[in-house]
Parts: structure tokens; sequence; C-alpha cells
């Protein structure tokens, strides 16, 4: 009984996404027809050949994965940097405890809240419709989520590691990349997958920001051809099933660095 | 310990300088995109364009009181909130206390569960037009295969079943959100509890409502604290779905900033509303972070 209230529970999960797989490899024919193939038709590339190379997804592609990359590289290092000046210096004034809540709690905000003036922003020095914009803007929501969890990852470590490679001479920058960080890294990589995951998916800013075909994302591409009069199905499953890639690719490096983190744990325990 | 404090005490100004330099960055981002954008908000909501110039004002917060369309829009965002926390919580709820115990497969499951929550809300939106679709999708296809009558059964496109919809959509994508951290709650209490209930002779609702419920609180109010948070400021999907139609119907109030804005180009009165959201998400989390240091305390 047990068994079979979990098979429906992931056969909802699971069957509108492979719904969504069937129709950008169906036949316009095959797409309309009723009762609906599940299973039996006769796939073909040509939605995904349409969306990514007749039309511009490609583009949204490659602008998807750059701003993604770039927001996460920049977040990671000034949210480290950070991190480790909370984590491990002790500041006046309850400085660390003070700093770290003002800093999670910028995340806190509803997105619409800064969109407007962030919109109003961008406009008054130009950027609108670039990709800059919008690896701005991902860094400086990326970087609260950064900052909390390598605090996390650097309290957990030992500090006597670092002040042996001080008292050998080393400088602070150097113990910190060469001592410090080398420990961290399952916890920096996780901490990376998941702000790639926010940029990735991200689509509120990236309506806002950008409405040219040279700046916009996936995200909002596909939002485009949706709220069209006549739309094309397969072209936008094609679409939203590679959106989809990436983010699964993620979730199976995630778990991998899950799996590490914890038997570092275990071993250390 | 005394050598600790040699090399990460900071109290005095030389010292000072380095974790300076490592916090400069971070703050100097924040304070330009989270704290500068709020200060910029809130000037723009106190102006008003006339035709001798701009003018301050609390125009756009008095107009507010008499915009039917804002309240229509907050009792959307409140019903969406609400039903859709409802429903994730029960669910949630269930699923993680039949998985909490031994099953084949597990992982799997948990793994499989996980899917609708990772895809990109766009997506979301796009699989759900797809499936809801009245002429082709699968929901009226399979249903139709049962011999129930389809016609009425548009979905989102019915000024009936649109907020049905887009709730149900929601439910769909972060029920396993719900349940992902209810289950880790529960695989962190310990046996000992539910051993003395054992003995006490207590049947399985009183060691469910006794022992199970108060320990798994904290987790609870977490995630509804966080649920609620991503559902009083709803966009994306709804955005992909139904545009907040047909007409009005599903119209939340981010919706309604996102049209004010960007569609009526009244950037002041956006700024406004933004405010009303703002202060009434800080004060929901408040509440509930209250809860969870009450019973921590």
């Amino acid at each position: 009984m047990r068994f079979v209230i979990l098979l429906l529970a992931l056969l909802f999960a699971l069957a509108p996404v492979y719904w969504m797989l069937t129709i950008s490899f169906k036949t316009e024919g095959e797409q309309f027809a009723s009762p609906p193939p599940w299973f039996v038709f006769t796939p073909t590339l040509e939605h995904y050949y349409d969306a990514f190379v007749t039309r511009s997804f490609g583009q949204y592609l490659l602008t998807s994965a750059i701003v993604a990359v770039t927001s996460t590289a920049l977040a990671l290092i000034i949210g480290t940097l950070a991190a480790y000046a909370l984590a491990r210096f002790e500041l006046p004034l309850k400085l660390n405890r003070r700093l770290s809540l003002w800093i999670l709690s910028t995340r806190m905000f509803p997105a619409i809240v800064t969109a407007v003036p962030l919109f109003l922003m961008m406009r008054d020095v130009q950027l609108l419709n670039t990709r800059a914009a919008l690896i701005i803007v991902y860094t400086a929501f990326n970087l609260p989520f950064v900052v909390w969890m390598m605090r996390g990852f650097f309290a957990d470590l030992p500090r006597d590691l670092e002040e042996a490679a001080l008292v050998d001479g080393d400088s602070r920058l150097g113990a910190l990349v060469r001592v410090v960080l080398p420990l961290v890294a399952p916890g920096l990589a996780a901490t990376a997958v998941f702000c790639l995951i926010v940029s990735w998916n991200e689509f509120l800013f990236a309506l806002v920001l950008t409405q040219t075909d040279a700046a916009m994302t996936l995200p909002v591409g596909i939002a485009g051809r949706v709220t069209q009069y006549e739309i094309k199905w397969g072209v936008m499953s094609a679409a939203a099933s590679v959106a989809i890639v990436p983010i699964l690719v993620f979730a199976l490096a995630l778990q991998k660095y899950l799996v590490r983190g914890l038997s570092m744990g275990a071993v250390k325990g | 310990m005394p050598r600790s404090r040699r090399f990460f005490n900071a109290q005095n100004k030389r010292e000072l300088l380095l974790p300076a330099l490592f916090l400069a960055p971070a703050l100097a981002v924040l304070l330009a995109l989270s704290i500068y954008p709020l200060i910029y908000s809130v000037t723009i909501s106190l102006q008003q364009e006339t035709a001798a110039g701009i003018s301050w004002t609390l125009g756009n917060f008095t107009r507010l009181f008499s915009d039917g369309f804002f309240w229509t829009a907050m009792g959307h965002t409140f019903v969406y909130a609400v039903v859709a926390l409802t429903c994730e919580f029960l669910l949630g709820l269930g699923l993680a206390l039949l998985l909490n115990n031994q099953i084949r497969g597990r992982g799997f499951f948990r793994a499989s569960l996980l899917v609708p929550m990772m895809l990109p809300t766009v997506v979301v939106g796009v699989v759900w037009r797809l499936m809801l679709n009245p002429n082709f999708g699968a929901v009226n296809g399979t249903l139709k295969q049962f011999g129930i009558d389809t016609e009425s059964l548009t979905w989102t496109a019915s000024p009936k079943l649109a907020m049905l919809s887009v709730i149900a959509v929601d439910v769909w994508q972060w029920t396993p959100f719900v349940f992902l951290v209810l289950l880790a709650g529960l695989q962190a209490i310990p046996q000992e509890p539910y051993e003395a209930a054992l003995i006490d002779g207590s049947s399985r609702w009183q060691t469910f409502w006794h022992v199970t419920l108060p320990l798994l609180k904290p987790s609870i109010l977490i995630v509804l604290l966080l649920r609620t948070m991503d559902l009083l400021r709803v966009f994306d999907q709804i955005f992909i779905l139904t545009e907040g139609g047909p007409g009005f119907a599903t119209e939340t109030i981010s919706l309604y900033i996102y049209r004010a804005a960007f569609r009526f180009f009244d950037f002041g009165y956006a700024a406004a509303m933004s405010f009303v959201l703002l202060a009434l998400t800080n004060v929901i989390s408040a509440t509930y972070i209250r809860l969870l240091q009450g019973r921590n305390a």
C-alpha cells in the first residue's frame, strides 16, 4: 500500500516533465493527437533545429551560460573573502554577528521590490539590455548566500593549520589560498553549484533588465514565446528541455560533493 | 587560545585593516545593489510628476487605499499563499512520514521527487501550459479517456479554474521541498522518546501528536517561513501560465506591481506598493522567527 502511494507520487512528480519532453520530439500532427500518445510516436529533431539554429535560442543559451558562470565566480570570490573575515577575525562592536545578520537580511527582500529601482538605475547608467547588468545583479543576489554558507564552513575548520602556516611566515592571503581553501573545497563547490542553479533559473530580473535578442537569457526567451498569440509548442518545449539539462548535471555534481562532504566528516569524527 | 587571539583579534586600528579589506568588496556590492535601490525606491515613491515639475507627496501611498485592483491583488495573494501552503504542508508531511520508514529504493524515490523544485520556474510554466492545454493537454486527454466531459475544463483560461490551476502547479513544484526539510527533521529525532511512548502504551496517534510533532516543530516552522516568503512574492509561474488573467483572476501583488511599473511606467506607485509587500513579508517572517526562538528559549 505504502509502495503504491509512493509510486503515485513519483508518477505525479515526473509525468508532466516527461510529457514536455515528448512534445519536443513529436511532429506537430502528433502533438495535437487525441488520445495523447504518451509512448508511441515518431521522434523528430525538427523543433530543436528550429529553436537553436533557425531562431535565436542558441544565443539565449550562450547568454544564460555566460551570465551564470561569471556572476557565480564573482560572488564566490567576493563572498569568500568576506566570509573568511567574519569567521576568523574578532571584530569590535559585535560586528561579526551584526554584519552577518545584515548581509543575510538583504537576501530576504521580495525580488519585485528591488527590480523596480534596479531597472531605473540600470537605465540611468545605460546598462539596460546588456549581459553586464545581469552579471552585476546576480552577483549581488548570490553574495549573501555565499557569505552565509562559507562562513559556516570556515567556522567548522580548526585554526591550528592556518596558525602553523602563519607562524611559518606565510601571509594571511597566502594561508587562506594555500591552506584554508583546499580544505573547504567541497563546501565551495556545493555553494558554487547552488549559485549556478539560482542564476540559471532566475526570471524576474532578467525579464525586467533584458528585452533584446542579444542580451536576453533562456528563461526570458522561452517566456517571450509562451505569451505570444500563436505558440510554437514544439520550439518552446525543445528550448525548455534544453534549459533543464544543466540543472540535472548540477544536481548530480552537488550530490557527489554532498557525499564527499559527508564522508569527510565521517573520517574526521 | 592565546595564539588565536594574537592572530585573529582585531581590536586596534592596524589589525582592523586586513578584515576591513576582505569585507569591503562585499559590503560595497550590497550597499550599491541592495540598500541603494531601497533608498532610490523610497525617493520615487514619494515623488509625483506634475506640470510644475517633480513634487514631494504622499500621493502614491494614499492612492493605495482607494485602488480596488490593489486590494483585489492582495486578496489573490493571500488566497494563493494560504491554500498552497496548507496543501504543500499536509502533502509534504504525509510523504515525509511515509518515507521515514525503511523502504526499498528510498534514495531513488527521494531523488526523483526533488526534480520539480529544481526546475526553472519558467520551465514549470511551460510544462503545465502543455499539460493543461484544453485542446491537446495530457490532463484533459487523460480525463477524456476515462469518459469525463472536458468541454468546460479550460483550466488556466477559465475565470473559475485559473486560480485553482496556478495553485495546483505551485503545490506540484514545492511539495517536494517541504517533504525534504521535514524528512531531514524526522531523521534527526532520536529513538528514546519513541521507546518511552511504546512503554507507556501510547497509541500511534498519541505518539505522533505528543512526540513527533513537538520534536518536529522547529523544522515545521522553518519550512513554513521559507514557503510563506516565497508564496507572498510569487511571480514567475503565474506570469507564464496566465499573466494574471483571465481578466484579473490570478493577478497577485508582484504581478500587479510589475504591471504598474513596466506596462504603465508608473514607477512611483509601483515602488509604494512594493513597500507594502516588503512590510507584510517582514511582519510575517518576524512572527515566525519569534515563534522559533520562543520554543528554543
